[in-house]
């Protein structure tokens, strides 16, 4: 175990979106109503004829540098000598600190064990030599689970061999979940905000100098 | 800005901070205010502020009493909150607050017991003691919202500051109100004695320019910084959490404060102080709400 780093890169010009990854993880964890362990965020861009559809399978990213254990005030949440982050059910408080820490949002309250959960990696699996259940099940082989530490490992070479991105790595959590080919528009949260623009009471007063600069 | 964009299936999951955490921090930040004021006579000796002493450390000590409630029922499993102390990682934030919450609240009730002894000597080495106990019980929830750095309202170095401020406004706030309360209704000849909520007055006039020019440095700097940053920024100047911000924070919680203060029609009477005082807490209050839903309301996936 001691030199084992384990990652994951997912391919997204391979990914066709149909959410088996997601439906994989639902199942092995029997994940509640409303919360999610993994999940493929859908965008659609752009206006007819010239439209596209992304997609950003959305899990842990089990950084190198978690926030979540930095702040975990019981270390309730760790991480192993191979690199995942895990969480201890019997010793976290639900105090929720690593979910408002998180900048992924994969953290939640789980309504039915009242603790914190996330994205596992599926160490359960891992550790019996098989692939986390979402890269196990995706039929379009997007998604490669393996060792960054084996030089000759598959992952390490298709890392090796391609233009790869992570998210958000300004926050330098130096997470080891990596893109290959994802658009960036469905890798920022904001471009993702739903937020509508409403009219502005007090714009009256200070005249129309800020929501100007917000439409840059 | 990106044209046709639309977002047809994304998780977010629910904010983890809910009100009763902004409470706490309103109800810490009140104590801490109240601490402080009671040490100006029984620490550093100035007389015309006895009377703040032991009511300002009997409402430290019963608002710090109720404050780690609102904490306790947010958890999940409220039952293990003992777990904070063998398990403690030194490294959280909330393990300062572990120590620190458990100090404070002792230290202040044997300085507030040697007070009512009339042993000084003692009150004051317990009261110099419970100054820094008293800044970094309620600094430390600064830290709290600023290492979570996945919150861009939150992550910034100002916070600790910000909290310490807008404490000690709010501290002195419902001081002004406590002792006319107590002028008033509790004791023997049940008038008002202005001066000392003229002396406050003066004080709290001043902390809350202070609290507004550290406003003004948050919001300037956020404006110009990363894209979450400014969208932080104009979360609380021109969307959803504007009103709470702009209208109760800023106009009702200092801007109307600060002109009762300060015009002389209204300055020379008392009614208009505690008019001011009541509001100046309303305000703090949602300078709380803001910045702990507000600083959640932002996507991150
Ligand atoms: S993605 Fe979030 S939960 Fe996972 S290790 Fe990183 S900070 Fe922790
Ligand atoms: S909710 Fe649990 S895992 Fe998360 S910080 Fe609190 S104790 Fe740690």
């Amino acid at each position: 175990m001691a030199n084992i780093r384990w990652g994951i890169v997912i391919d997204l010009r391979r990914c066709v979106g149909c959410h088996t990854c997601s439906v994989a993880c639902k199942s092995e964890f029997l994940v509640p109503l409303s919360v999610y362990r993994q999940w493929v965020k859908v965008i659609e861009k752009g206006q007819y004829p010239n439209v596209s559809r992304s997609f950003l399978p959305s899990m842990c990213n089990c950084c190198e540098n978690p926030i979540c254990v930095h702040n975990c005030p019981t270390q309730a949440t760790f991480k192993r000598e191979d690199g995942i982050v895990l969480q201890d059910p019997h010793r976290c408080i639900g105090c929720k600190y690593c979910i408002a820490s998180c900048p992924y949002d994969v953290r939640y309250a789980d309504p039915m064990k009242r603790i914190v959960q996330k994205c596992t990696w599926c160490h359960h699996r891992i550790d019996t030599g098989l692939e986390p259940a979402c890269v196990n099940a995706c039929p379009s082989f997007a998604m490669t689970f393996g060792d960054l530490n084996d030089p000759e490992s598959r992952i390490s070479k298709v890392l090796a061999s391609n233009a790869v991105q992570v998210l958000k790595p300004e926050k330098d959590t130096r997470p080891h979940v990596y893109y290959i080919g994802a658009d960036e528009v469905a890798m920022r949260a904001i471009g993702g905000a739903n937020r509508k623009e409403k009219p502005v009471w007090w714009l009256w007063v200070m005249g129309n100098f800020v929501k100007k600069e917000h439409k840059g | 800005m990106e044209s046709g964009l639309n977002i047809i299936y994304n998780v977010y999951h629910t904010p983890p901070l809910e009100f009763p955490i902004a409470v706490y921090f309103y109800l810490t930040g009140l104590s801490a205010g109240s601490f402080l004021l009671s040490t100006l006579a029984y620490g550093f000796g100035i007389e015309k502020f006895k009377p703040l002493g032991l009511l300002g450390v009997s409402l430290a000590v019963i608002l710090l009493i109720l404050a780690p409630i609102n904490l306790i029922i947010d958890l999940e499993q409220p039952m293990r909150f003992w777990h904070l102390f063998p398990y403690l990682n030194m490294k959280s934030p909330i393990t300062y607050g572990t120590f620190l919450l458990s100090l404070y609240p002792l230290n202040a009730i044997i300085y507030g017991y040697f007070m009512y002894k009339k042993n000084y000597r003692l009150t004051k080495i317990f009261g110099f003691i419970g100054i820094p106990l008293a800044i970094s019980v309620h600094g430390y929830t600064g830290f709290i919202l600023a290492l979570s750095k996945a919150r861009a309202l939150w992550n910034t170095a100002l916070m600790p500051f910000l909290f310490l401020v807008s404490a000690m406004v709010s501290g002195i706030a419902m001081m002004m109100i406590a002792v006319a309360i107590k002028q008033r209704y509790f004791s023997e000849d049940k008038h008002i004695h202005d001066n000392i909520i003229f002396d406050l007055g003066k004080i709290l006039n001043m902390t809350i320019f202070l609290d507004l020019f550290l406003i003004l440095s948050d919001i300037l700097v956020l404006q110009t910084a990363d894209t979450e940053a400014h969208h932080a920024a104009m979360l609380i100047l021109t969307s959803d959490f504007s009103p709470m911000f702009l209208g109760v924070e800023i106009i009702i919680g200092s801007f109307i404060p600060l002109m009762l203060f300060n015009i002389p029609m209204f300055k020379k009477r008392i009614g208009f102080q505690i008019a001011a005082a009541i509001l100046v807490m309303i305000g703090i209050l949602a300078m709380r709400y803001v910045m702990v839903i507000g600083g959640q309301s932002i996507p991150l996936s």
